[in-house]
């Protein structure tokens, strides 16, 4: 079993984009036995990492165990990417194109018919989902398949209340609405993440939120969120855009503890297989 | 055949237990060493232990929805003899090391 043994090869090449390097750790996984099939891309969520949302987890030792390669990337303020000050790092069209870049200098390739590695594969969680749901769209000569994990059709981050935030961080005046209360405390427990860093993604976001039928893929896609996850109450609106979609509801789990299911990884490896 | 416990290593960020959310294994199984033996969350983030060895499943402690303290039993092992002597000299102190492998990726580089 390959399992956790796949060795940080980091990126084989490196290039900036329009002109800025954002600076953002890539960790690229080889199997010791490779499918023909094309790399993964992993997208994680808001206050999250790859270490937390896809090493710890488990994803990693399973998608190498399925002989995949995997291309994963800490967005910026977040694990162990640099924490820039200026609000556009942060921007999501910014970082679309920095995964964009990142994929291709990790030996992403556009899709060729008879090529059955060519392409790439997408695996995004939470705001990461969002962000694969756009990369997806945007880039359909790349991307092959999609799995989103606890999407939104809304975007929770566009209603956060940056104000009272920043208020509470200053002086402890609570907050009162309860999305931006449960943001903000999910990111003071995340050990890895930098407090400013993740205010300036909010700010960045309101700015371009979350817009699901502006850019729509086309690709095979699967959706999958605990059957307690809030936010599992939209996916029926994605679903209208995206009728392709197979939809998967995790039994018990919510949008924190969905990440680690067996069958959220079974049911992505296979989907993903084909 | 000798019986190794494995209890539930220390998780880091002053984490003092977790919440088992799904076993992975079955008492009986014969497992390898880093499959993943059970899915736990804490108040940080959910996870999957892989086993810390390779071994035959004789207990697991907990059902899904129980809290398991840091160093309490998670997983009885039953090895042979001759195995068990030599996971027998690894120091006891070695458990936190276990807690580095689960994310031993990020750190070799």
């Amino acid at each position: 079993m390959a399992m956790a043994t796949g060795r940080h090869a980091g990126a084989s090449a490196h290039h900036t984009v329009e002109g800025t390097d954002p600076g953002l750790n890539v960790q690229t996984f080889e199997p010791e036995d490779a499918a023909a099939l094309p790399p993964v891309l992993l997208i994680h969520g808001f206050a999250s990492s790859v270490a937390l949302n896809w090493v710890q987890s488990g994803w990693v030792p399973a998608l190498l165990d399925a002989g995949r390669r995997v291309i994963a990337v800490d967005l910026p303020g977040h694990g162990l990417s640099a924490a820039p000050e200026d609000v556009d790092s942060y921007s999501p069209s910014r970082i679309r194109a920095d995964l964009l870049q990142i994929a291709t200098d990790a030996g992403a390739r556009p899709l060729v018919a008879g090529h059955p590695d060519s392409g790439l594969d997408v695996i995004g969680y939470s705001l990461g989902s969002r962000l694969a749901w756009e990369f997806g769209a945007t880039q359909p000569t790349l991307v092959r398949r999609l799995v989103l994990g606890g999407p939104s059709s809304h975007d929770p981050l566009a209603e956060f209340d940056l104000a009272a935030a920043q208020r509470f961080l200053a002086d402890g005046t609570p907050i009162a609405d309860g999305s931006t209360s449960a943001l903000v405390t999910m990111a003071l427990a995340s050990p890895e993440s930098d407090m400013y860093a993740l205010l300036s993604l909010v700010e960045a976001v309101k700015e371009e939120p979350f817009d699901a039928a502006e850019a729509v893929p086309r690709q095979p896609i699967l959706i999958v969120a605990g059957e307690k996850d809030e936010r599992a109450a939209g996916i029926e609106a994605l679903r209208g855009l995206v009728p392709q979609a197979e939809v998967l509801l995790i039994p018990g789990r919510n949008h924190i503890n969905a990440v680690t299911a067996r069958a959220f990884k079974q049911a992505a490896i296979e989907f993903l297989a084909a | 055949m000798a019986e190794i416990p494995f209890p539930l290593p220390d998780l880091g960020e002053g984490l003092i237990e977790a919440t088992v959310l799904e076993w992975l294994v079955a008492e009986g199984d014969q497992v390898e060493r880093n499959q993943p033996l059970v899915e736990v969350e804490t108040t940080k983030s959910a996870l999957e232990l892989p086993s810390p060895q390779s071994g035959k499943v004789l207990k697991v402690h907990g059902a899904p929805g129980d809290v398991i303290k840091v160093g309490d039993p998670l997983v009885v092992f039953e090895v042979p003899d001759d195995t068990a002597g030599i996971v027998g000299t690894v120091p006891r102190e070695e458990a936190p090391k276990r807690r580095v492998r689960l994310s031993a990726n990020l750190d070799d580089d």
